[in-house]
């Protein structure tokens, strides 16, 4: 596993903590990632629930389990990357970088840095039907920026895709990401791809002065 | 990035050649091309052994032909 | 852990993505959520034509609510929220007793109720169903096709006996 620190922002009172953003994960890191998130998971399940808040506004993601995808980091083309602050998993992600192809032009049938799977640590939501602010802001952009470093660094020239949760899709598409519709071979879920231009030009923004 | 190791690759002229194809349309270097190939072939061994099978759809002549793998 | 490297994207890229993300119920990607089947999927498709499916099964078997609501031995009030509104997620109880009324298989209308993960099958036809069927207006000849597809449908990816299915 490799580290680069990272500067991340307390929501409480704006002030920034040293974060670390890991890469290389393994299989036993998921396990756990889900020991630390699952507590709070059901807390926040049992809130809802308390609340009467409709579903619709759930977090979609409540019920994800990771130590069910701790196999797939067995995969070479499979990378798990997190954000650790004080030693919690605050944010994880897992990419795959061989066996997806981009759809858009002029780079289509060229090989992109796929996002199977990210999510924040459920201490981290912003669910304000139950005040809860959520603690560390900018998880979730930080891991799809190393995403796209991932992509570049790969050869693949920052392209990235992903099938976003609805709640999610206003981020992906406020990020430059283009919107190419409902996927029926996964469930449903709306696929967005970055573009070697949107890609490059993202990493360009994000390069630290 | 996790430490890398050489080794000296012998191909043929028409292996060469396919490599050099690819590597031109999928906009990689060889060796990523090769890094992408070796991925592939392990995702598909890996599946096939926990019982998936692995198709060829060919949707306009609504055709389904099973890959051997192995 | 091999190597530290101070990195990461830049201050202005972040506080920007950031607001974005303030803006955003979550950022999470993937479709773990109905890969597992732990939980019922998130409202979707599928669940949005619960309650019409079982407005037009009813009207065919020309049932008012009201006797429905007997017959499955069902709140009238909870018959109504299904009709009616498409957040409501139904009790199991309730999805179970209403097949049996309507004949229709329990374990897929569970799946189409959004309490359990449906089969592609089943979410193509609630597709095709909701595309083809108008909440408000009266059975038309088409819509009773629709229906009648969607039925099929459920039946013949179910085995067996509708009811126990």
């Amino acid at each position: 596993m490799s580290a680069e620190t990272i500067q991340l922002q307390m929501r409480a009172d704006s002030t920034f903590v040293d974060a670390s953003l890991l890469d290389g994960m393994s299989p036993p890191d998921l396990l756990v990632v889900e020991a630390e998130w699952l507590t709070e998971r059901s807390l926040v399940m049992q809130e809802l629930l308390r609340s009467a808040v409709p579903r619709s506004a759930w977090p979609q993601s409540i019920h994800w389990d990771w130590r069910r995808k701790a196999p797939e980091l067995e995969l070479l083309e499979s990378s798990g990357f997190g954000i650790v602050i004080e030693s919690r998993w605050q944010g994880v992600m897992l990419t795959k970088s061989a066996s997806h192809f981009a759809t858009l032009a002029p780079d289509k049938g060229k090989p992109l840095v796929y996002i199977d799977y990210l999510e924040v640590a459920p201490w981290n939501w912003r669910i304000p039907e139950i005040a809860r602010a959520g603690r560390y802001r900018g998880i979730g952009p930080t891991l799809f920026w190393r995403a796209v470093r991932q992509s570049a660094d790969e050869g693949f020239q920052g392209r990235v895709g992903l099938h976003s949760l609805p709640q999610a899709e206003a981020f992906y598409m406020k990020c430059g990401m283009t919107r190419l519709g409902p996927d029926p071979g996964k469930q449903n879920l709306t696929y967005y791809e970055l573009s070697s231009k949107q890609g490059m030009s993202l990493l360009k923004q994000g390069e630290a002065p | 990035m996790a430490n890398k190791r050489t080794m000296t690759l012998n191909l043929t002229d028409a292996e060469m050649a396919a490599l050099e194809a690819l590597s031109t349309k999928k906009d990689l270097s060889k060796t990523a091309i090769l890094r992408q190939a070796l991925r592939l072939y392990q995702m598909v061994d890996t599946r096939i052994e926990r019982g998936d099978k692995l198709f060829f759809e060919d949707e306009a002549k609504k055709d389904k032909a099973e890959v051997m793998v192995l | 852990m091999t190597k530290i490297t101070h990195g990461g994207p830049s201050e202005e890229w972040l506080q920007q993505a950031s607001e974005i993300e303030d803006s955003c119920r979550s950022l999470s990607v993937g479709g773990m959520a109905v890969d597992l089947n732990m939980l019922p999927p998130p409202p979707g498709e599928t669940h949005r034509v619960f309650g019409r499916l079982i407005e037009y099964a009813r009207r065919k078997q020309g049932l008012s609510v009201e006797k429905l609501a007997e017959q499955a031995e069902v709140d009238l009030a909870e018959i109504v929220e299904i009709e009616m509104h498409d957040e409501v997620l139904p009790q199991v109880r309730t999805v179970y007793n209403l097949a049996q009324v309507l004949n229709l298989p329990s374990g897929r209308l569970l799946e189409v109720a959004g309490l359990a993960s449906p089969r592609p099958e089943v979410s193509n036809a609630a597709l095709k169903f909701a595309a083809r069927s108008e909440p408000t207006a009266p059975l038309t000849p088409d819509e009773r096709e629709a229906l009648e597809e969607f039925v099929k449908v459920l039946v013949e990816s179910s085995d067996g006996n509708p009811a126990n299915a």
